[in-house]
C-alpha cells in the first residue's frame, strides 16, 4: 500500500494542475468564508442578507461543511484529470506493463481518493478551528463536530464518483462534463422529480445527494430552528446511504477494469 | 533448453475479428525470438496478452515456468506498441516511476539514459521529446535494472537509419550479455538481422516458428521447360533437393535447396531422358518468401 501511493505522489508532485486546483480549493474555501462572515459576500438586497453568517464554534461546522460540499469540485476535477491523465497517456498500460496488477493500479487511485477526502477534512477542521475561536469562545468547542465526519462523507463520495466516471469516459473533457451537468442539474432535477413523483424523500438518497443532504444550505437550519419543522430523515441513513453508493463505485470501477482490455 | 515463456493455444476476437487463432509456442531461454508478421497480424495483441493488459479469450501466456504475471513482468523490461509516459515529467521523473513500481532498477537510471543517449535531456520534460527520443526514452525504460527478458514491440519505430542500427546492435549486445528477447516487427530484414528464432503470424494463425536459419531458410529457385511437362513434373517430384514445383508461364517453378544447381537438375532430366527447352537461375530473396508466407 505504501508503494502504491509513494507511487501516486511521484505522479502528482511534479503536477502543476494538481498544486492549482488544491492551491484553489485551499485558498478560497477560507477566503469565500471569510467572505461571509464578514458579510462582504451576502444573498439578498439591502440589509437583507439569507446567508448564515454565525461562524462561532456553534455553527461553523454546518456553514463551513456547506460551502467544503462546493468547494469539493475543485478535487473532483482533480480526481477526474489525475485518472483520465493514465488514459491519455496510456501509462495505466505502462504501470501493469512494468509490474502492477490491475487492481494494484486500481487500489492506487482509491488511496490517492481517500487521502484527498482526508485532505478535505482535516483542512475543514483546521479552517474551522480558526473561525470558531475568532468568531467566539474556544469554551464552546467543538460544537456540532459531526457535520466535520459529513465532509469527511460528502468528499469521499464525491472523489469516488469522480474516479468512477473518469474509468467509465476515459477523456477528461468528456469527463469533467458529465460530472458538471450530472452533480448541478441531472441528480438535481432526478431527485426533485421522484420526491414529488412518490411523494417521499426517496430522491434524496440518489449518489451525490445523499451526502449533500449531509450537509444542507445553513439558512435553511435557522429557518427550520424559527418553523420548528423537523427532518423526517435522520442523518445516519444519508450516511449508510453514501457508504453503500462508494460500496457500489468501488464495484463497478473494479469490474470494468478487470474486464476490459487497457 | 529452458525455456522462457510458454503461449498456449491463445485466441482473441475483437468483435467479429479473429486477431489470434489458437497460437502456441515456446520461447527459449538466451533466444532473440522475432514475431514477424504484416501489420494487423496480431503481434501487438500477442504481446498484450502475456503483458495481461489484454484479456485472452482462450489460452494463457506462463512466464518461467508459471510464475505469477506480476511478478514476472517486474523481472522483465517492456515497450508495448507506443511510448508511454507522463508527459508532464522529465525522463528522471517518469524513469523514477517505472522504478518505483518494478521496485528496482532506481540507482540504474542514469546508466540507461547514458546508453540511450538521452543522459543529456534526462530533466527535459518528456513532452519535449522528438519521436525518436520517445522511443529511446521506452528503451530506456526497458533496459531500468538489468532485466533478464526484454519484450520490444516494434523497437526501432520512429527512429533514423543511425539510430535504426544502433538500437539493432544494442539488442545483438544484450543478447550476448545473456538476456532473452522477444520482439515484434513487420520488418523482415530486421528479424532476419537480429533474430535467433521467430514466429510468423498472419492474421491471427501462426504459420510457421522455429530457428530463424530453418523458418527464413534462403531458398533458390530453378524455372525449367520441356515439351512434356507432365513427364518433367512426375521426375524432377522424385529428385532430392526439390521442395516444391509450381507450374508458371509454360514452365515449371522449382524451390530448392541452395547446394542444387541448375547442371545437377539438367544432368538428373538428361538421365531420366528429357530435354530441357529452357532452364534459368533464379535467386529467391526473403522478402518474397515473407510475401509468399504472408501475402
Amino acid at each position: 500500500m505504501k508503494n502504491l501511493l509513494a507511487v501516486e505522489w511521484l505522479k502528482m508532485k511534479n503536477f502543476r494542475t494538481f498544486w492549482i486546483l488544491t492551491g484553489f480549493f485551499a485558498l478560497l474555501l477560507p477566503l469565500w468564508n471569510y467572505g461571509i462572515s464578514n458579510g462582504i459576500v451576502k444573498m439578498g438586497g439591502g440589509e437583507i442578507n439569507l446567508i448564515s453568517q454565525a461562524y462561532g464554534f456553534g455553527y461553523v461546522w454546518q456553514n463551513l461543511g456547506f460551502w467544503t460540499s462546493i468547494f469539493v469540485v475543485f478535487l473532483s476535477i482533480l480526481t477526474i484529470i489525475l485518472t483520465t491523465n493514465e488514459y491519455q497517456f496510456r501509462t495505466n498500460r505502462q504501470n501493469v506493463i512494468d509490474g502492477w496488477t490491475r487492481m494494484n493500479f486500481y487500489h492506487a487511485k482509491w488511496l490517492v481518493v481517500l487521502l484527498l477526502s482526508m485532505f478535505t477534512t482535516v483542512y475543514v477542521f483546521i479552517v474551522g478551528v480558526g473561525f470558531g475561536a475568532g468568531y467566539g469562545s474556544v469554551n464552546d468547542f467543538p460544537g456540532s463536530i459531526a457535520h466535520l465526519f459529513y465532509v469527511w462523507v460528502l468528499s469521499l463520495n464525491y472523489y469516488a464518483f469522480s474516479l468512477l466516471l473518469s474509468i467509465f469516459f476515459k477523456r477528461s473533457g468528456i469527463t469533467i462534463g458529465i460530472f458538471f451537468l450530472y452533480c448541478m442539474i441531472l441528480e438535481a432535477l432526478v431527485s426533485k422529480f421522484i420526491n414529488w413523483w412518490l411523494d417521499t424523500k426517496a430522491g434524496n438518497f440518489m449518489p451525490l445527494q445523499c451526502s449533500d443532504e449531509l450537509l444542507p444550505f445553513p439558512v435553511l437550519d435557522v429557518l427550520k430552528a424559527m418553523t420548528g419543522a423537523q427532518d423526517t430523515v435522520q442523518p445516519v441513513y444519508y450516511v449508510v446511504c453514501s457508504f453503500a453508493w462508494i460500496g457500489i463505485y468501488y464495484l463497478l470501477g473494479r469490474q470494468k477494469l478487470l474486464r476490459s482490455d487497457w | 533448453m529452458e525455456t522462457i515463456l510458454s503461449i498456449r493455444n491463445l485466441s482473441k476476437s475483437y468483435g467479429a475479428i479473429q486477431a489470434l487463432k489458437d497460437v502456441s509456442f515456446e520461447v527459449p531461454a538466451g533466444s532473440v525470438f522475432g514475431i514477424l508478421g504484416p501489420n494487423g497480424s496480431g503481434k501487438t495483441t500477442l504481446l498484450g496478452i502475456i503483458l495481461e493488459v489484454l484479456n485472452a479469450d482462450a489460452g494463457n501466456g506462463a512466464w518461467f515456468g508459471g510464475m505469477p504475471g506480476e511478478q514476472a513482468r517486474k523481472q522483465i523490461g517492456s515497450l508495448l506498441e507506443t511510448p508511454n509516459f507522463y508527459h508532464y515529467l522529465s525522463a528522471m521523473d517518469n524513469l523514477e516511476i517505472a522504478a518505483s513500481i518494478k521496485q528496482r532498477g532506481m540507482d540504474d537510471r542514469e546508466r540507461v539514459l547514458q546508453l540511450l543517449g538521452l543522459y543529456e535531456r534526462r530533466n527535459s520534460k518528456f513532452q519535449t521529446y522528438s519521436l525518436g527520443m520517445k522511443q529511446r526514452l521506452a528503451l530506456a525504460s526497458a533496459l531500468l535494472g538489468n532485466p533478464k527478458v526484454l519484450v520490444l514491440d516494434e523497437p526501432t519505430n520512429g527512429l533514423d537509419p543511425a539510430g535504426i542500427a544502433e538500437i539493432r546492435e544494442l539488442i545483438r549486445d544484450l543478447n550476448q550479455q545473456g538476456i532473452t528477447i522477444i520482439m515484434a516487427s513487420h520488418l523482415l530484414d530486421e528479424v532476419e538481422k537480429v533474430c535467433t528464432h521467430v514466429a510468423i503470424l498472419k492474421k491471427g494463425d501462426l504459420l510457421l516458428t522455429g530457428p530463424v536459419e530453418d523458418v527464413l531458410r534462403h531458398e533458390d529457385q530453378i524455372e525449367v521447360k520441356s515439351r512434356d511437362l507432365t513427364r518433367l513434373q512426375t521426375i524432377l517430384q522424385q529428385m532430392n533437393g526439390v521442395h516444391k514445383i509450381q507450374p508458371v508461364n509454360g514452365g515449371l517453378l522449382l524451390s530448392c535447396e541452395t547446394t542444387l544447381l541448375p547442371e545437377q537438375v539438367n544432368e538428373y532430366c538428361m538421365q531420366h531422358g528429357i530435354v530441357l527447352s529452357h532452364l534459368t537461375l533464379k535467386k529467391k530473396s526473403l522478402e518474397t518468401k515473407f510475401m509468399e508466407l504472408t501475402g
